[in-house]
């Protein structure tokens, strides 16, 4: 017995090894060959297609040559090649996305149309640990999209890894110039005169005047029912909030025999937590810049007028400790049974909960509301994504089909996609009302009652977001039904546009070194002057932090962003 | 009649005998010679390659564990350059300007150095003064219980927590540990404490936490190595001490510890070794920004600095600092073990 089973680990053993080893031998011939197939087919294409190409495209610059309308005149280079079927790997920087590609009717049209398949590669964790590591071990896949405020963005650049946009538009698709926005470009070529990514939720100056209806998805909300229990009381002053969150948590101090919790907020991160400092900077109008040089927001009285009132409300109890501990599980569930009072929110990531509770009973959601306002009483200057948008989408140097990734982002950007990634198909979900392409309505339907389903199956409503054009699809938006239909509304009068004041600093540089610490510090430091037990505490903890930043060098780090926010101000023609 | 001659080798505390026999018979009478040749020292390579070849079966076992550690342990060490270096992601690691012990001295002189320090050693030495014991009282309770049906059980659901990841358990345990959770009901209704108390979110409970949780997640686990030692105990040691009155206090004492000391010395060695190790997954999901001074260790600080803001060089100087560190433990700890436990490693 004793002696079989041995054989029989030998046995496995040797078979373990046989298999590695062929497995070892495998995947070497197959870089071998597909490295070569790479090279003689890059060859081919550019052969074939450069001569027609710059014929077309005339003007220095790819934003000048992005001037150039779509009279119908250049033929989409997708239109040529849907027969040759080609797969893409397509690198999103996003944990939390999820949907696939090749289920829904949206997907399989684009697949039809262009020929291009994509393989979506989406970070298990955390993201800068995965792009870090295919940036570090080159093996970024075709095309990889992520925030434009990513420090990735320019050490990809920098390091050649990326494609020129320009170069491969003039190569492979002058179509590409017919759809991108000059000004977009323009903003993103950089000092070497090319572009290489294109960013989505991205607004134009002109865009900003054309429409009066762009949103923000910052907003300041109140359970409905609550709020009007308590006489719908003004909580713009400090004053007034504190007598509110009072009265609320006095007249309903539990909601479902679970305690309510007076005070909601984004999550805390190790870099503090938006609710408190970003979002109620914007909501205090704090300015971005004073006297010419770039302001530290965070650092400004009114925050700190403001963070000292939340203090004080947590000294009597009312900020809830599970504001602090809890993560985004813990949060939604808590939201949907409505148990926070009030909180600074992005009204976009509860739309489900919103939902649930909506059904439940509708007094019982969530509304928007004017929350804290400056000592002078100023409007929330809510920032749209601005001209930089929110992600850019970069075609990588391992890509062995530039010439197919860069036809399918101008598919996506051109009119026709986007009506595929907003609507869907013509005819099957939408159709031209009085010249206004419309949802169908059982189409509508089924995406406002349930999401998950309608991805599955349709996989519109921009679904698909990475070259989303938001102010295209305000054309033909219509109204949204409440109850999200109110906090975006609300939204509208307070957004304004903050685009030179979007800059990331370059990585592995000393200002952005001092910026991360200045961070990691603040991620430590806001949880403590809110919970601090007296004013007196949080006054020292404050004036601690900020010796220590100047020890640092925050006047370095301010005098650079200064810097980057003056370029800004030229490109953008803002200033000479 | 000729006399029959045979030859072994030996191989005695670092030196190779050549043991050679002759037999004869001489009228009835067994005669038997023994000749004892030391062989010379520089021939050992030979013998070895000899031995090495006999075993040859054997050994070939052995080459994918021996690759296996090579590829994943020993080459990825060169990248412990970068510690040293500049490093930029976008770059091999061998290129980049040296920087000598740049990221070395920037950690000591970080302003979390010390609460991260005294974290991680907080945390390690509760678990190795209170969790290293647990598991070894356990198994030796654990084997006095007669009824196999009911030991059985018991081993089996003490050790289920362990197949659970820290991931799922983590979410879990935020909700058991929340002001209106499962364990705050429970000590409330004991009368152990008034109000409820919110566990994540005050530092000071924050070890205890760490130290509870993970001793009960992993002690039935734990057990299993010693109530293997145990079961390789010689019965006849039992059953000699019954004839001889001993009682059962008294036959663990002088018969089951000894017996199992050999791998509790082993297991103490690893653990005194992995001090400056902690728990990664566990401290990662239970801390938050408001027991983070009582919750950030060195393990979780170098994937808060090194993943997720990119400063591989200041996170590898970090981990090299820590690896050096658990090295002096461990040479130290199994010195010591083998001057006065006669068990060591090597």
């Amino acid at each position: 017995m004793n002696k079989k089973h041995k054989q029989m680990s030998a046995l496995l053993m040797a078979c373990a090894m046989v298999v590695s080893m062929t497995a070892c031998g495998n995947s070497q011939e197959k870089t071998n060959t597909s490295t070569d197939s790479n090279t003689t087919e890059k060859v081919e294409t550019s052969e074939g297609e450069v001569a027609e190409a710059v014929a077309v495209v005339e003007g220095d610059t790819p934003a000048e040559k992005a001037k150039i309308e779509d009279t119908g005149e250049i033929v989409p280079g997708w239109q040529q090649n849907a027969d040759d079927k080609v797969k893409l790997s397509w690198y999103m920087h996003f944990s939390w996305f999820n949907t696939p590609w090749g289920e829904n009717l949206v997907s399989k049209t684009i697949t039809e149309e262009t020929g291009v398949d994509i393989e979506f590669i989406i970070p298990a964790g955390n993201e800068a640990e995965k792009l870090n590591s295919l940036i570090a071990s080159d093996t970024l896949p075709d095309l990889i999209t992520l925030g434009f405020y990513e420090q990735q963005v320019n050490q990809m650049i920098d390091a050649g890894l990326v494609y020129p946009l320009d170069e491969l538009a003039d190569q492979y698709d002058p179509y590409w110039y017919a759809v991108a926005a000059p000004e977009k470009v323009g903003w993103y070529t950089q000092s070497d005169g090319h572009i290489y990514g294109y960013p989505n939720s991205s607004y134009t100056a002109a865009d900003n005047e054309k429409y009066d209806n762009i949103s923000s998805n910052q907003t300041f909300l109140v359970r409905k029912d609550i709020y009007e229990a308590i006489g719908s009381p003004d909580m713009s002053t400090p004053e007034g909030f504190k007598a509110a969150v009072k009265a609320a948590a006095e007249k309903y101090p539990t909601i479902n025999d679970q305690p309510l919790i007076p005070i909601g907020a984004h999550e805390f991160t190790s870099i503090g937590c938006t609710s408190f400092d970003d979002y109620l900077c914007n909501f205090l109008a704090i300015p971005y810049e004073k006297d010419g040089k770039f302001h530290d927001r965070y650092t400004d009285p009114e925050l700190v007028t403001w963070l000292k009132t939340f203090r004080e409300l947590g000294q009597e109890g009312y900020l809830a400790d599970d504001i602090f501990i809890d993560k985004r599980a813990q949060m939604s569930e808590k939201i949907a049974q409505g148990r926070y009072f009030c909180m600074l929110f992005q009204y976009t990531d509860l739309a489900n909960e919103e939902k649930i509770l909506y059904d439940n009973d509708p007094n019982s959601i969530y509304i928007a509301v004017d929350g804290p306002k400056n000592s002078k009483g100023d409007d929330h200057t809510l920032p749209n994504s601005g001209i930089s948008g929110w992600t850019v989408t970069m075609i990588s140097k391992n890509c062995e089909r530039p010439d197919r990734a860069i036809q399918l982002c101008s598919y996506l950007m051109s009119e026709h996609g986007q009506h595929m990634t907003w609507l869907g198909v013509e005819g099957e979900t939408w159709d031209y009302v009085d010249g206004v392409p419309t949802m169908k309505p059982e189409i509508k339907e089924l995406l406002q009652n349930d999401r998950t389903a309608y991805d599955k199956q349709y996989g519109a409503d921009s679904c698909y977001w990475m070259f989303q054009d938001n102010a295209m699809a305000l054309s033909w938006a219509e109204p949204k039904p409440e109850p999200m239909g109110q906090l975006e509304r609300w939204s509208y009068p307070y957004v304004i546009s903050t685009s030179e004041y979007n800059m990331t600093l370059e990585a592995d540089t000393e200002e952005s070194d001092i910026k991360n610490k200045i961070n990691n510090e603040w991620g430590i430091v806001l949880p403590k002057l809110l919970l601090a037990p007296s004013e007196e505490e949080f006054d020292q903890i404050w004036n601690d932090f900020m010796t220590k930043r100047e020890e640092w060098g925050n006047q370095q780090l301010i005098e650079k962003q200064t810097e980057l926010m003056n370029e800004a101000k030229v490109k953008l023609g803002i200033t000479e | 009649m000729i006399p029959k001659t045979k030859k072994y080798t030996l191989y005695y505390k670092n030196q190779n005998y050549i043991i050679n026999t002759t037999e004869k018979r001489m009228g009835g009478i067994l005669m038997a010679k023994v000749a004892v040749v030391k062989m010379p020292k520089s021939k050992n390579g030979t013998v070895l390659l000899k031995k090495l070849w006999e075993q040859r079966g054997l050994q070939l076992m052995a080459v994918p564990g021996l690759i296996w550690i090579l590829v994943f342990n020993y080459i990825p060490m060169a990248g412990l350059v970068i510690a040293f270096k500049k490093f930029k992601i976008t770059e091999s690691i061998f290129s980049g300007e040296w920087v000598g012990l740049k990221y070395f001295k920037e950690f000591i002189q970080d302003t979390n150095f010390a609460s991260i320090m005294t974290n991680t050693l907080g945390i390690s030495l509760l678990k190795l003064v209170i969790g290293f014991p647990l598991p070894i009282i356990f198994a030796l309770l654990l084997n006095e219980i007669r009824g196999t049906r009911f030991k059985k059980l018991t081993q089996t659901i003490s050790y289920l927590p362990h197949f659970l990841s820290w991931v799922v358990l983590g979410g879990i345990m935020v909700s058991w540990l929340s002001k209106e959770g499962v364990i705050n009901d429970f000590l409330v209704a004991m009368n152990i404490i008034k109000e409820p108390i919110s566990l994540l979110g005050e530092p000071k409970y924050f070890w205890g936490i760490a130290l509870i949780s993970d001793t009960w997640k992993e002690m039935g686990w734990s057990a299993i190595i010693y109530l293997a030692a145990i079961a390789g105990v010689d019965q006849q040691l039992y059953e000699a001490a019954t004839v001889d009155g001993a009682t059962k206090l008294q036959k663990i004492k002088a018969i089951t510890i000894p017996c199992i000391a050999g791998t509790i010395a082993i297991m103490l060695i690893l653990q005194v070794a992995s001090l400056l190790n902690s728990n990664f997954d566990q401290i990662l999901i239970l801390k938050n920004q408001i027991n983070i001074e009582r919750s950030q260790v060195i393990d979780t600080y170098v994937y808060q600095v090194g993943m997720t803001m990119g400063k591989y060089s200041y996170a590898t100087a970090v981990g090299l600092f820590k690896s050096v560190i658990a090295l002096f433990l461990l040479l130290v700890s199994n010195t010591v073990s083998k001057k006065f436990l006669g068990r060591s490693l090597y």
